[in-house]
């Protein structure tokens, strides 16, 4: 019986914390403590996403082009993800199902989200230069 | 450029949602779902913490329990992925006739321009329906899918109708061995 309400307790505890976004979001620029995993994965999700949609502003806006992109991209999301969890937040990476279990969190998604404003920024600002550059 | 980009972000936001709303109505809103969903998470988390805790326990009647739990949680999988199967179907066929329509209102058209030239395995798919030999033209579809990979999974995210980790992690339903198999 004392498991099941410690349960509750612990639901509820986090249906709290999770209701307030702000306190999460300061919670993930400052070193803090992370006991619900799904809160700080959720924290790598979002930010993420995010950070794949300015990066394909900004790879459009230079723009930079070819393979180099996607690996510059790839490289830097895990990479950022990465040092972030494990240098800046300190957690434990076999909390988590090793450190792959963070860098993949998220990835897929925003790596559909990064391409996606990539090719449309890339094509809206340079669109009349890539077709000069065309061979007719 | 920009009209096009923007129209096919803008329907797969519709699509997005109409899938979801469509499933919703089908499947999320119904009592049955619900129920096996909590089930699922619940015994999902239930197994998770088992398995820290009893991680390399050598005692049979630890392991007989965590296979029994295994058991319980792969059928009440089953369950869920056939509950899901209803409207899987029924969108499936709303999503086959829309595209076919925005195909046809996309039909050779080139909608952007890659920065990059897709591998071979893709240039059926961002160079669909198009002349002409330069892979950098992209089709209405590869965009289409790019935008609805994004934009749809982060919509269900929002809308709390993602599965859990948890219950992703153990069981993943019809779909592939789940990793646990591979420790």
């Amino acid at each position: 019986m004392s498991t099941k309400s410690n349960t509750v307790e612990r639901n509820a505890n986090s249906t709290a914390k999770s209701s307030s976004l702000k306190e999460i979001c300061a919670r993930a620029l400052t070193k803090s403590e992370w006991e619900d995993k799904d809160e700080f994965l959720d924290v790598i999700y979002w930010s993420r996403q995010v950070f794949g949609i300015l990066l394909g502003i900004i790879w459009g806006i230079v723009p930079l082009k070819g393979f180099l992109g996607l690996v510059l991209f790839a490289g830097i999301s895990c990479g950022v993800v990465y040092l972030y969890a494990i240098n800046f937040q300190n957690v434990d990476e076999d909390a988590y199902g090793g450190a792959w279990e963070l860098v993949k969190e998220g990835f897929m998604t925003s790596f559909a989200g990064f391409l996606v404003t990539w090719i449309i920024f890339y094509t809206g600002l340079h669109y009349d230069s890539i077709m000069a550059a065309k061979p007719t | 450029m920009w009209s096009d980009t923007f129209l096919i972000v803008f329907i797969s936001i519709c699509t997005a949602f109409l899938g979801e709303g469509l499933t919703w109505v089908l499947v999320y809103r119904t009592e049955k779902y619900q129920r096996l969903k909590s089930e699922v998470d619940k015994q999902s988390k239930k197994l998770e913490r088992r398995k820290e805790t009893h991680g390399d326990s050598l005692d049979k009647s630890v392991k007989k329990k965590i296979e029994r739990y295994e058991e319980k949680l792969k059928n009440n999988n089953r369950d869920l992925s056939l509950v899901k199967m209803k409207s899987m179907f029924a969108t499936g066929f709303a999503f086959t006739a829309l595209l076919s329509m925005f195909n046809s209102i996309f039909d050779g058209r080139v909608v952007a321009q890659l920065p990059f030239t897709p591998i071979s395995w893709i240039q059926g798919l961002s160079h669909r329906n198009l002349s002409g030999d330069d892979y950098t033209d992209c089709s209405f579809i590869f965009l289409y899918i790019l935008c609805t990979m994004s934009i749809r999974q982060n919509i269900q995210k929002l809308l709390g109708f993602a599965p859990s980790r948890a219950a992703s992690k153990q069981g993943g339903g019809l779909f592939g061995p789940t990793p646990a198999q591979f420790k």
